[in-house]
């Protein structure tokens, strides 16, 4: 099937007439869907947008470069808390306090890549992990961030209002069409960054450091660009994010947060782009919009809510949202280890023999 | 290849279910209809701070006698919780679902500060009733749609310090709190009051939420001479707090605030020797085990419908949230809309439920201003020292 006859082929944005045509209606129908959603399932559009940039910036690191991350929650409380500050305190516009924090966040990606240099495997998952509880810690005790109160995003002004243009984005439809843009092309980056000198590099790292070290790829530089650029899309994500929310605190970037990243990547396909995506909207959507309402589901929804009464603690139907969000996970590892990508693979491959 | 298949099939019913829960519920009339009125809350029921979820599951209780009864005016009250884990994020979906798919005509209570302060925004901009926020912070107090039940952390250091002063006659207090706005608004209520005594606190020892090696902070009050410490910390920590003190022989009056008036959960989390030091917390209900009518029906109540449920102070909380929201709901007759609740919780005056005396109106929604102040009796049990007491010195 995908037969590439030369380099320039592989390296094409779009592999095929097809993928383009629908990678058009997609787009399409993402820009029209404000005008047929709720002001709810544009916020959850919002969220789905956001943990999206986070699963492909995470993905590159952990999928295309096979060094483990626990602590992207720290990076994307960074973009939250810094873009916020940059915009309030220093009165910066917000596209540069945006691109701002996603920078410093990079920054203390590189320095997290430095000590992941010397660890693998489960020490680097503990140092990562370290790194994402000690940053939400910290930006707890700091007045300047708010301390444990939180911080309230001011007004989402796109334009640069010292020189007298303001835009102020104040709906969430809005805001939609910025954070799509900019998720747009956030992805259209990443698959390109897969493409280049670096994204080879990356992959090769994964494959076999030895080999990579032979053919002469510096791994210090590599697995610390690998991190920095992951960290990049935390923290621009993490700026966007403090917009779609409005009020957060430093806890709401737990360690929970971290978890839930590495399981959209996971539940995608690690090291494919679209796996990311789908994996990001997929658990997003589980977590915030159905594990929340099954109880309101006639029958079903009476008969968990009866299983768990009976069984479980007093809590109810929330009882099984972690248990069923558990059972994606492990049902994906058994049977898909690719993930929905992996998934998606299966069936292109059916259906191109089919009916044979 | 036989799993494989096994799960290509589970995934229609699955999917099926998917499509259950997006379209069984088309948007209806905001808020009510002829037979139902629709009410959510949301709350931790899972993750870390799950322990506070019961506060959701007892109004729940009210609204369960509530609809035993037949209703408010011929209308069942349908009740949505929705978990938040205590993460704003999740607050704000499960708030905008409720309202934009459910389409809610009130929330009552809601758990916390971060969640609550997430959310504030939105439910003002969108005109939606909110009864009794569980936070006493200072941020939710001038938003007219949101009417308050919570007393405040002013009110609470200032009443705790003036029975310690007052009916203890304690000459050197120390503070003991939590270094964040709980912790900074209740100790301007403990300055406030020991000023018109012409007193000052011997110590104010400062506490991160989560250290657990509490010596030095312990070595500090001991060393301030201190009769008397006032704690505005966590339950972990003033449990932590008061085994260090006693296992270095320091053993003064420990007065606590109303989050921590849990005596059944404090004593099997410190041994018993909550109990054994006699602690002396403030509280925002009447005595659990009280005998009288409305308490009565409560106990009976929970037996009936919510057997698996503890009798605990939080679960006891989403009771006194959602009194008023009842009570307000009955006034505003059958002629139901979001304006004439409004002006029935407004009009609300001298409303007793288990709770503080409640009075709105147009002009304030603050919370009430009396708490009760109960000690730890040797067994547990629940000994009120002082009864429903107004702060006169509170803040406008």
């Amino acid at each position: 099937m995908d037969m590439k006859r030369s380099y320039y082929e592989d390296i094409e944005l779009f592999g095929s007439g097809t993928v383009l045509f629908w990678a058009i209606i997609l787009l399409a129908g993402l820009l029209a869907a404000p005008f047929f959603a709720t002001q709810y399932h544009v916020y959850l559009f919002n969220l789905i947008l956001v943990h999206i940039i986070v699963a492909v910036g995470l993905n590159i690191l952990v999928g295309s470069t096979g060094q483990i991350a626990l602590g992207h929650g720290g990076f994307f409380a960074i973009g939250a808390f810094v873009t916020v500050l940059l915009m309030t305190k220093l009165q910066l516009p917000f596209f540069v306090a945006l691109l701002g924090s996603a920078f410093i966040a990079a920054f203390f990606g590189f320095l997290l890549g430095l000590p992941a240099l010397r660890l693998e495997g489960p020490y680097l998952a503990i140092a990562t992990l370290a790194f994402g509880l000690a940053i939400m810690h910290i930006i707890g005790h700091m007045e300047l961030f708010g301390g444990r109160t939180g911080l309230s995003a001011p007004p989402l002004d796109i334009g640069i209002p010292q020189l007298g243009f303001s835009w102020v984005l104040h709906s969430q439809v809005s805001k939609y069409y910025l954070i799509l843009a900019i998720t747009v092309g956030m992805v259209l980056f990443a698959i390109n960054i897969l493409k280049t000198k670096a994204g080879r590099a990356f992959v090769a790292i994964r494959d076999s450091e030895i080999a990579a070290e032979v053919i002469g790829i510096n791994l210090a530089v590599y697995k610390t660009l690998a991190f920095a650029v992951s960290a990049f899309y935390a923290g621009i994500a993490g700026g966007l994010y403090a917009f779609v929310l409005g009020f957060f605190d430093p806890f709401t970037f737990n360690l929970i947060l971290s978890v839930i990243f590495l399981v959209m990547v996971v539940v995608g396909g690690l090291g494919s782009v679209m796996g990311a995506i789908a994996g990001a909207t997929l658990i997003t959507y589980l977590m915030y919009d159905l594990f929340k309402n099954v109880g309101e589901v006639p029958v079903v929804g009476d008969l968990l809510v009866s299983f768990s009464r009976q069984w479980l603690t007093v809590s109810g139907i929330d009882n099984f949202n972690l248990i069923a969000l558990g059972l994606v996970m492990i049902g994906i590892i058994i049977f898909e280890p690719l993930g929905i990508f992996g998934a998606w693979i299966r069936v292109k491959k059916y259906w191109k023999t089919w009916p044979f | 290849m036989k799993m494989k298949r096994i799960l290509t099939a589970l995934a229609v019913p699955l999917l099926a279910l998917f499509l259950l829960a997006d379209t069984g519920f088309a948007q209806r009339e905001r808020g009510f209809d002829d037979k139902e009125i629709r009410i959510g809350q949301w709350g931790p029921q899972t993750g870390p701070a799950a322990p506070w979820g019961a506060v959701a599951r007892g109004s729940k209780l009210v609204f369960d006698m509530v609809n035993e009864k037949g209703g408010i005016h011929g209308r069942q009250i349908r009740y949505f919780i929705r978990d938040d884990q205590y993460n704003p994020s999740q607050t704000m979906a499960g708030v905008r679902e409720l309202v934009d798919r459910r389409g809610v005509l009130a929330f009552v209570g809601g758990v916390g500060t971060a969640p609550g302060m997430a959310v504030q925004s939105y439910l003002r901009q969108n005109e939606i009733i909110w009864v009794g926020v569980c936070s006493g912070a200072e941020a939710f107090q001038d938003n007219p749609w949101q009417w308050n039940m919570w007393p405040s952390y002013f009110d609470d250091g200032s009443l705790l310090a003036k029975f310690a002063v007052e009916n203890k006659g304690y000459k050197k207090i120390a503070l003991f709190y939590q270094n964040d706005d709980w912790g900074m608004d209740a100790m301007k209520g403990i300055n406030r009051r020991l000023k018109e005594h012409n007193m000052e606190l011997v110590a104010a020892v400062p506490v991160e939420p989560i250290e657990r090696d509490l010596s030095s902070q312990i070595a500090r009050l001991q060393s301030s001479g201190a009769e008397a410490i006032i704690g505005i910390v966590a339950p972990t920590q003033a449990a932590i707090a008061l085994r260090t003190a006693v296992s270095v022989g320091f053993q003064p009056q420990w007065l606590h605030s109303y989050n921590l008036c849990d005596f059944a959960l404090m004593n099997h989390i410190t041994d018993g020797l909550w109990a054994r030091e006699g602690v002396i917390t403030s509280a925002f209900t009447d005595d659990p085990n009280a005998d009288t009518p409305l308490m009565n029906s409560y106990r009976e109540a929970v037996k009936k419908l919510a057997p698996e449920e503890r009798w605990g102070i939080f679960y006891m909380a989403g009771i006194v949230v959602a009194e008023p929201l009842v009570h307000a709901l009955e006034k505003a007759g059958p002629d139901l809309s979001t304006a004439a609740l409004r002006d029935a919780l407004d009009s609300i005056a001298d409303f007793k439920g288990i709770g503080p005396r409640i009075t709105w109106s147009k002009e304030s929604h603050r919370p009430p201003r009396e708490l009760q102040i109960w000690q730890c009796g040797p067994n547990g049990e629940t000994i009120v020292v002082q009864d429903w007491i107004e702060n006169e010195l509170s803040m406008e």
